[in-house]
């Protein structure tokens, strides 16, 4: 038989009234191959029927799972339980609005960042379903992939000090979604658009370069590279845009 | 029926061009970065340049004065360099300290989180899940970016006066003017040995955090990885730590190499 596992996780309801935030601990038996997220459901089934916890895949593509497990920011299917010494502790992302005990709401966010992004391809071309596609050069197509693998779970943001302390930055979700549409051909938009819609407190310059969101990145996203890239076209554009 | 409208993806609202507010003010926004930014380099250029020209009293007084008489006499560098380092050091105070949240909850909250991603790396033992753990210290090491750049704000405001004070008047240290090895040897054994070795560390510390992070923020990865610019702005602060320490010891007269 494995070992017995101490889960302490933060419960709170924010819709009952006499609900009161606390560390409940729940023990379990270890099985092989045991992640965060077969624990918890293991938890609902068995002990607790009440603890609220977000999940859809399973896989590590939904980005629902994401919560802070001993401390950090991570997706609960993704991380076995035989990472960690017997005791567990999960908490809810900071940042995001809570739902209770483990659950946060990020589609809010993450809706609204991306309506402030525009985050939608730009462009004057009519689309007719009769053509047939434009081809796209492969080595662009894998860079545009890249940015695109991110699954909005809010690990960057929950692990980002600058998104924690001004609610207003569009973080590394928002940044790394503009310079995928930077680098698109298909979007219209101008350097001198971006450079508006970049070049403020809440856009790039906002960041402190702390980079947690790409350390708790749980896709890997190459976030330093994109935003390297993103800070050069600001600073080429801005320079040069001298009336 | 074949042509599709595609009123879902609506025109960009911004796109004012460069006559509108929003266009002046992200350029308001990018020329603060570029003044902290670039002040921070030029500083940490600097600062550098100043402990290893320092540390030639190691080599003796002798050596020391030639290289002060080279800095003063032979050119009016030092005269010059004073003022502007005096200018860039103000404006990087300003335009730096922009990004240090107001209020002590805010830095506190900073600081939470910071230790508390570093501090997981310590309690995930056996790493056999698929995503790899990567360490992370820089938003704890930001907050020491924020503190030593206060304790050079303080330390070096005041020996930047001193420098300037003993460079254009004899009042003071030894009864006289300009670089010399006497007075930087009277002024450390006047009891300010303490303030040159706690500023001397504040300033390194904080010129190696800044120089990395530059690194991180202008350089992508494909052409310096991270790790790389991390390890190199360690050794830098090591290496200047030493030579610091060194230099002080040697205007006390507690070390020499020769």
């Amino acid at each position: 038989m494995g070992r017995t596992l101490t889960f302490r996780i933060f419960r709170f309801n924010p819709y009952d009234e006499d609900s009161v935030s606390r560390i409940q601990e729940y023990q379990l038996e270890e099985v092989p191959r045991l992640n965060i997220f077969n624990a918890l459901n293991l938890i609902r089934d068995d002990q607790d029927p009440t603890l609220m916890f977000d999940f859809v895949c399973r896989a590590g593509i939904c980005g629902s799972c994401a919560m802070m497990i001993n401390g950090r920011p991570t997706l609960a299917c993704r991380t076995l339980t035989s990472d960690f010494s017997s005791v567990i502790e999960l908490f809810p992302l900071p940042f995001f609005k809570l739902l209770g005990d483990l659950s946060v709401d990020t589609g809010v966010w993450f809706r609204e960042a991306a309506e402030r992004l525009e985050s939608w391809i730009h462009t004057d071309e009519e689309f007719s379903v009769n053509e047939t596609e434009k081809r796209m050069d492969n080595e662009l197509a894998n860079k545009i992939y890249e940015s695109d693998r991110c699954i909005e779970c809010g690990c960057c943001i929950a692990g980002c000090a600058t998104a924690n302390v001004y609610p207003d930055f569009l973080g590394a979700a928002g940044l790394n979604r503009i310079g995928r549409f930077m680098i698109d051909p298909r979007d219209e938009r101008s350097n001198e658009t971006w450079f508006e819609l970049v070049s403020t407190y809440e856009g790039i310059f906002g960041c402190i370069g702390m980079m947690a969101c790409e350390d708790v990145c749980p896709k890997s996203l190459p976030l330093l590279d994109t935003f390297a890239k993103v800070r050069r076209l600001m600073l080429g554009t801005g320079l040069s845009g001298k009336k | 029926m074949s042509q599709v409208k595609t009123e879902l993806y609506p025109r960009a609202v911004r796109g004012g061009g460069k006559e509108s507010g929003a266009y002046a003010n992200a350029r308001r926004v990018l020329i603060a970065e570029i003044i902290s930014g670039g002040t921070g380099l030029i500083l940490a250029i600097f600062i550098m340049g100043h402990l290893v020209l320092e540390s030639s009293i190691l080599l003796g007084k002798d050596t020391y004065d030639s290289v002060a008489g080279l800095l003063e006499k032979t050119l009016p560098i030092a005269q010059v360099l004073v003022f502007i380092i005096t200018i860039a050091f103000f404006f990087h105070f300003v335009y730096a300290s922009r990004k240090i949240p107001g209020k002590l909850s805010s830095r506190r909250k900073m600081m939470e989180l910071g230790l508390s991603i570093k501090k997981s790396k310590g309690r995930w033992s056996q790493p056999k899940s698929d995503i790899e753990h990567k360490r992370h210290l820089e938003t704890s090491l930001w907050i020491w970016q924020v503190r030593t750049g206060m304790t050079v704000l303080a330390l070096g405001a005041f020996h930047l006066f001193l420098v300037m004070w003993n460079i254009f008047t004899t009042m003071g240290f030894a009864g006289e003017a300009g670089l010399a090895a006497k007075i930087s040897t009277s002024r450390v054994e006047s009891g300010l040995w303490i303030l040159y070795l706690v500023l001397g560390i504040a300033v390194t510390a904080h010129f190696a955090i800044g120089l990395y992070r530059l690194a991180v923020k202008w350089v992508p990865d494909i052409w310096l990885k991270r790790k790389t610019a991390y390890i190199i702005c360690n050794m830098l602060f090591w290496l200047f730590l030493i030579l610091n320490i060194a230099a002080v010891m040697g205007f006390t007269g507690k070390l020499s190499l020769l």
